[in-house]
């Protein structure tokens, strides 16, 4: 059976058997189509779901930052009574961080918030105010629209000078000019120097704008918080983020930073950190569990298939049976058989599949539509999708073409 | 070469041949201890009553069926004993079946039928095409060659049933009532093409009930209740006379 062209003339023979049996191929057919397209279908719609979350990551400022946050000391369900005496996180765990890993920490961005009377010719609210240091503006996504960004010595002195996002600066000028004008926080008279760019990211199309609260922002140099608002001399911070492009660094960086900071809040767990990318992570295995219940649903849909198809195949072989035992009188062997009701059934399945596949296209195309969600494939997904029915396809078509490669020669000729 | 006989080793050559289905109280025995041979070139007619067991016999000449005991020697190979492999090789290289119902298959053309057991014994596409297209030609309906079977007369089917069995030269050309579902005129033609085969020193075994058929036949071959009760061994004397006339 080598150069003879065997699987050319299997191939050929099992497409004439399915076009002279259309209706029971296109049935079994099926079963493969549906579990494919699910598969697919599936997968598709987690990937473009996560791709669409990674570039809200992004648009955020990036996935390379770990945060420190303050948070409450516990002890026996209380507030401990020894973080009365702890500093907080404050400013020289920020400078001593950096210290850590110099080369591989590429910025460092604080944030003291407080929460104002804010008013303006126009307006006269109590709003959050966002103490900022170092690179916070690049750090989260941040672009000045009009006007400048702070300078070393306004951040330094803690200068009386404020950037506002674009919500505020409508609603404390609604006449657009609010750049070179002043506004007071609280008792302070501020001048505003920029405007940040609208920030804008529709998770969904046509749902709603996922960045809408930071458009909000009144920003103002940290030290002002720290030394005007709150008069605090501990310069203690609300968090504090390093950015580290190596995400290998990180890791090692995030001990050691754990170790500093705990020296210096005296042993207190008065803080936590937040490694953004290790939450991308843990998020993303979320999404995986997503990926395993939709494979299992279409490998459900496939060995429904499968069982079909053997049904139809044990059914289709009794019709056969005269055919195979020609088939064997002229010389064909079992396992010339068996390949050859193989051959069919793997055809059936190839075909299916690629059928499968295009519906599972469209029908990916169509569910990430209607949600808003760009559509985002992967050749994984095509894959595994085509993978498992092959599988699928070879483990069911065994055991009809065992059936047929083991029928008596004499039997199947004299069968009616 | 194929004109001598009598000379080399036999064709067929079977000892003893039994075959039992079933088994204890239900037990059928089909064969009780045929011994046959037949001689190359010859032409041999089986004949015998239905429940003769001659459709047995029959199935394990063609090596279809295995013997319960016995021995086969086809052509020089012990059969008894092969696995279900080797038994379909000594089919495709050995044995030429024609059938009663012609058994072609419906869905593949004429020349390709001819060309399967080609296909089986592993001959290149081009040589089976060009094969399967003289014996065609060798048994008058090389233009009906990509028509299919269900286009063609009984007689014209029969026909391209006996150009399959010749596909791989075989040594035994084995046919079962070959006329019985033709009329008598196509019938006769099919015989002559028999006869013709015969005549070019193929080796023949016709199974038929019918008496005229049996007596174009060199020799006939009678069984009864499981056993040859006559012509199990070629003489000369077996030779009828006027055997080479049509009915």
């Amino acid at each position: 059976m080598k150069a003879s062209g065997a699987f050319r003339e299997r191939l050929l023979g099992a497409w004439t058997e399915l076009r002279e049996n259309l209706g029971r191929s296109v049935l079994q057919a099926l079963g493969v189509l549906l579990g494919v397209a699910s598969v697919l279908g599936g997968f598709s719609i987690s990937d473009s779901q996560r791709k669409r979350a990674d570039e809200m990551f992004i648009k955020m400022g990036g996935l390379d930052k770990l945060n420190v946050m303050p948070r409450t000391a516990m002890k026996d369900g209380q507030p401990s009574a020894l973080q009365q005496a702890n500093l907080g996180l404050r400013d020289a765990d920020a400078i001593g961080g950096e210290a850590l890993k110099a080369d591989a920490i590429q910025g460092v961005s604080r944030q003291k918030s407080a929460r104002a009377r804010i008013v303006s010719t126009f307006a006269d609210q109590d709003r959050q105010v966002s103490g900022i240091g170092g690179d916070y503006i690049p750090a989260n996504g941040y672009g000045l629209a009009e006007g400048r960004g702070f300078s070393v010595s306004e951040m330094e002195g803690g200068a009386p000078v404020v950037i506002l996002g674009t919500e505020a600066a409508a609603t404390f000028f609604p006449k657009g000019d609010a750049l070179g004008q002043s506004l007071r926080i609280g008792d302070i008279p501020v001048t505003i120097i920029g405007t940040f760019q609208e920030r804008v990211f529709h998770f969904r199309e046509g749902g709603g704008n996922q960045f809408w609260w930071r458009n909000r922002i009144i920003a103002v140099p940290a030290n002002l918080v720290q030394r005007r608002m709150n008069g605090d001399a501990y310069r203690r911070v609300d968090r504090v983020t390093f950015r580290i492009p190596d995400m290998a660094a990180m890791s090692g960086f995030a001990q050691q930073l754990k170790g500093l900071v705990s020296a210096n809040h005296r042993l207190q767990d008065d803080f936590r950190l937040d490694d953004v990318a290790a939450r991308m992570r843990r998020r993303q295995s979320q999404g995986s569990v997503y990926d395993i219940v939709f494979l299992l649903s279409g490998v459900l849909a496939l060995v429904g298939g499968g069982i079909v198809n053997v049904n139809i195949q044990m059914a289709s072989l009794k019709e056969r049976v005269r055919e195979v035992g020609v088939k064997m009188a002229i010389g064909a062997s079992g396992r010339e058989i068996f390949k050859s009701f193989m051959t069919e059934a793997l055809l059936i399945t190839a075909l299916g599949g690629a059928a499968g596949l295009v519906l599972g296209v469209g029908f990916s195309w169509g569910i990430t539509r209607s949600i808003g969600v760009p559509l985002h494939m992967t050749p994984a997904s095509f894959f595994w999708a085509y993978g498992m029915a092959a599988a699928f396809g070879f483990l069911f078509a065994l055991y009809p073409a065992w059936k047929a490669s083991r029928l008596s020669p004499m039997e199947a000729l004299r069968y009616e | 070469m194929k004109t001598t006989r009598g000379t080399d080793a036999p064709i067929i050559e079977t000892l003893g041949l039994t075959k039992v289905y079933g088994a204890n109280g239900a037990a059928v025995h089909a064969l009780r201890g045929v011994d046959l041979s037949v001689q190359q070139g010859e032409f041999v007619a089986l004949v015998g009553p239905s429940g003769s067991g001659k459709s047995t016999l029959m199935a394990i000449l063609g090596c279809l069926d295995l013997p319960t005991a016995g021995t086969y020697t086809l052509d020089g190979h012990a059969v008894q004993g092969l696995s279900g492999g080797e038994l379909a090789r000594i089919r495709n290289e050995k044995v030429g079946f024609v059938f009663q119902s012609y058994n072609l298959l419906p869905k593949a053309s004429i020349v390709r039928n001819v060309e399967l057991p080609m296909l089986y014994a592993g001959v290149g596409r081009k040589e089976r095409r060009e094969r399967a297209l003289a014996l065609l030609e060798k048994v008058g309906i090389a233009d009906k060659a990509d028509k299919l079977p269900a286009t063609l007369s009984g007689g014209q089917k029969q026909r391209v049933a006996v150009a399959r069995a010749l596909a791989n030269a075989p040594a035994l050309l084995l046919a079962d009532e070959p006329t019985g579902a033709l009329d008598s005129k196509t019938g006769a033609e099919v015989l002559e093409l028999f006869q013709e085969l015969h005549r070019q020193g193929n080796t023949l075994l016709l199974v038929t009930h019918d008496p005229h058929i049996a007596a174009l036949a060199e020799r006939r071959v009678e069984i009864r209740d499981g056993v040859v009760a006559a012509g199990g061994e070629w003489e000369a004397s077996h030779v009828q006379a006027g055997s080479r006339t049509a009915p």
